[in-house]
């Protein structure tokens, strides 16, 4: 199995936590699995990007045209990095609202921001909540459930039952929306 | 067993596993990670160790080789910059060898992405004569830690070990030792005043010969361990890929992904190669290319018709590599026919630029704002340094950015080559301590005239909140008294996130100016909003709204002041972002000149 993941957010959000989890996911499942985070300079307020390539891979990097999903935490850094994605076949999952434009990809639009405006979800979670999205809207994504509930306790236990939770409103307001 | 580790966690966990118990350092991304997870992993496996920040690069490396001669399994940390810093030790060192053993780690950033320059360090391995070895994933670098302890120690060289940001930062589930299995050395200084203490001529002409002859020993090693091995693989195809570190991954991905023809041959160190038997083995191809980044260190050690490379111009010159860049080569030599694989089209509109900038709540922002306020931009020059606050560049409060302490000494240049403008230099506090002092006590006894405001943070912020030297030994280092044991007042301002109180105390230093005859230096007491420790009290008190009503889109705001949650809305007004608002209040005055910013009222 090869599957190559682009993670793309603002310095903040969260978008190494997740290659953290996602990582330890494929260790879960067996899997081979090579990463790239963005650190230092990067990091304040900036663009990030982040690769997690699981299966047989030699270099951490991810080229264009190459991924099979990119995972966005914002609108605009979706836009950003979609080069990455396998032509036409790429999946997108991104917190945009209504206005994230057409593209030629498979793209699933979560309006995130606005239910944390609600209070639905603690805006410092909005990692773990795309995650959720992501679980129920990629039809190919590698991990199971199960695999990412576990993953996630394996960051940080303390804190894990109400990570799960968020991740589980992901996944169920992704489904009432799809 | 297995684990999954980030490669700066992978090399932290390898120098345990190989025996070292003595590090030094000195933060800069992509190495910073390294020391604290050597403190993490000493705690784990309760191994007492000695691991500590230096003040800069240099004393780090003289720590560890200290360490080393004594007969120590030793560590240095840094990124190639700092390399520049430390190189002056590194020099002599590699002709006088060592005892124990001692791992030189020195972090590349090919692609420029938190460095001022793309140098490799392999090439600075070359030019000390010292061996380098070169990861390309986290495994490698948990291996090659260990491999080059051991050679350390078998050839008595200072062994460098280069990962460049994406082995630093990549993450991987490695195969990892579970035990201890070597117990760090003891430390014995033998005296020997002949090696430790060789003084020119006759020393070090001594030395030199040996270093040479070190060296073949070392390259010979290195053919029968590490390369020849390696060409049992080959297939016996037309082009031959001579890689390194990242370079390898790409060019085997790239081959693997194409189904193209080519035997690769990695050199897990780079340098010393022993030229004679690498060009033997061109006889059998067509055409040998070097991938390898960022800068062509083997290309330069061997010499053939058949070698393409960065120097025959058929490879990118700058930049990181990438399986793109692998295929543009492959054409360029007319291997293969060009191919888009790894293209495709971008995004075309215009996307909002998100440069780094500085936290909401930042004081080093009302710092650079207060500064260009009082000191008009016209008639002065903002010299500044290295760390967050280089980030006042987008505030248009930073004019010069150079190296680390060059904030002061570029002062005292502009005060002599152009006294018509005032000169206000910015540097922090970890910055100060790394080269700043230097500097200034130039400046005092050449009765430089400028202004110097330290800006202390108490952290080494840009880089993952360091310790710094005041932070853990606050009653013995105080940057107040080391400026006036310098011999000049030292004025202290304790922040506040009140803009007009900030912009009285920069007024102040202007007094001091007008009439000053030497530097006016003053250190701003300040807090990192990361620092869980210090930050407590100073946010989240007030927060803030902007009165549509009162809004002029002036965007005076947006440049000058430059906070990330402030942004233009739908209206055509500006808006702050809920949040992003950190609560300092500090722009509630001053900022605005139609006083639109109001304090939200409790919901």
């Amino acid at each position: 199995m090869k599957y190559q993941i682009v993670i793309a957010g603002i310095g903040g959000q969260g978008a190494v936590f997740l290659v953290k989890v996602l990582s330890i996911a494929s260790a879960l499942a067996n899997q081979k699995c090579l990463g790239t985070e963005n650190h230092g300079m990067s990091q304040r307020g900036g663009s990030v990007s982040c690769y997690v390539k699981i299966g047989d891979f030699y270099a951490p990097a991810i080229d264009e045209g190459q991924a099979d999903l990119l995972i966005a935490l914002e609108g605009a850094e979706a836009l950003r990095n979609i080069q990455y994605l396998k032509k036409n076949e790429g999946t997108i999952v991104v917190n945009a609202d209504k206005k994230f434009p057409k593209l030629d990809y498979p793209s699933f639009c979560i309006d995130a921001f606005s239910k944390a405006k609600k209070k639905e979800f603690p805006i410092d979670a909005l990692n773990v909540y795309m995650l959720g999205a992501t679980l129920a809207l990629d039809p190919h994504f590698p991990f199971t459930c199960k695999e990412i509930e576990e993953a996630i306790t394996q960051m940080n236990a303390k804190v894990a039952q109400k990570n799960i939770a968020v991740l589980h409103q992901g996944i169920n307001d992704a489904k009432a929306n799809a | 067993m297995k684990q999954i580790l980030m490669g700066n966690d992978a090399i932290a966990l390898g120098m345990i596993h190989a025996g070292v118990d003595m590090v030094s350092g000195y933060p800069g991304t992509p190495s910073s990670e390294i020391l604290g997870n050597f403190q993490k992993y000493s705690r784990t496996f309760t191994c007492n160790t000695y691991a500590q920040w230096a003040t800069n690069e240099k004393v780090g490396f003289e720590v560890a080789y200290a360490g080393a001669i004594s007969g120590k399994r030793t560590c240095a940390t840094m990124k190639q910059v700092g390399l520049n810093v430390a190189s002056d030790a590194l020099m002599s060192a590699s002709y006088i060898g060592l005892k124990g053993a001692m791992l030189l780690i020195s972090c590349d950033d090919p692609g420029f992405y938190s460095s001022q320059t793309e140098q490799d360090s392999r090439s600075f391995a070359k030019f000390a004569r010292i061996p380098v070895l070169d990861p390309s994933t986290p495994q490698e670098a948990y291996d090659m830690v260990k491999l080059g302890v051991e050679i350390s120690h078998q050839f008595e060289s200072i062994v460098m070990l280069r990962p460049v940001m994406r082995v630093s930062h990549a993450r991987e589930i490695c195969e990892v030792d579970e035990a201890l299995h070597v117990k760090p050395l003891k430390g014995d200084f033998e005296r020997n005043i002949p090696r430790w203490a060789a003084v020119p001529p006759a020393g070090r002409f001594r030395q030199g010969l040996e270093q040479f002859e070190r060296l073949d020993v070392i390259k010979a090693w290195n053919w029968e361990h590490l390369i020849e091995p390696k060409t049992k693989a080959f297939k016996g195809e037309k082009v031959l890929c001579l890689t390194s570190g990242t370079g390898d991954g790409y060019v085997r991905e790239a081959i693997s992904e194409l189904g193209l023809k080519a035997d690769v041959l990695k050199f897990d160190m780079p340098y010393p190669l022993p030229k004679e038997k690498v060009e033997a083995l061109f006889e059998h191809y067509e055409k040998v290319i070097v991938f390898e980044e960022p800068m062509p260190c083997i290309e330069e050690q061997l010499s053939s018709p058949k070698l393409y490379g960065k120097l025959t111009g058929h490879l990118h010159k700058i930049d990181e590599f990438s399986k793109d860049k692998v295929l543009n080569a492959l054409a360029n030599v007319g291997v293969i026919e060009p191919l888009n694989t790894y293209k495709n089209a971008k995004y075309t509109e215009e996307l909002p630029k998100r440069p780094p900038n500085m936290c909401p709540g930042c004081p080093h922002r009302d710092v650079h704002y207060a500064i260009t306020k009082v000191f008009k931009k016209k008639k002065s020059i903002y010299t500044s340094d290295i760390g967050c606050y280089t980030l006042g560049l987008n505030q248009g409060a930073i004019d010069t950015i150079l190296c680390m302490g060059a904030s002061v000494s570029m002062a005292s240049g502009f005060s002599i080559s152009d006294p018509d403008k005032a000169v206000v230099s910015t540097i922090g506090d970890s910055t100060f301590m790394h080269s700043g002092v230097a500097p200034l006590i130039n400046a005092i006894y050449q009765n430089h005239k400028f202004v110097l405001v330290i800006l202390d943070n108490s952290t080494t912020a840009m880089t993952g909140r360091q310790t710094t030297p005041e932070r853990t030994n606050p009653h013995q280092i105080d940057i107040k008294r080391i400026v006036e044991g310098c011999g000049v007042e030292c004025h202290e301002y304790i922040y506040e996130p009140d803009l007009n109180k900030t912009v009285d105390f920069i007024k102040s230093l202007q007094e001091c100016y007008k009439t000053a005859t030497a530097p006016v230096v003053a250190v701003v007491r300040e807090f990192c909003v990361l620092d869980k420790e210090r930050v407590e009290g100073h946010l989240g008190n007030a927060f803030v709204e902007v009165d549509q009503d009162k809004c002029v889109a002036c965007d005076s705001c947006i440049t000058t002041y430059k906070c990330p949650p402030m942004h233009y809305n739908e209206a055509g007004k500006i808006e702050i972002d809920p949040f992003l608002c950190a609560g300092c209040s500090a722009c509630l005055d001053v900022v605005c000149p139609t006083d639109a910013f109001v304090e939200v009222k409790e919901k």
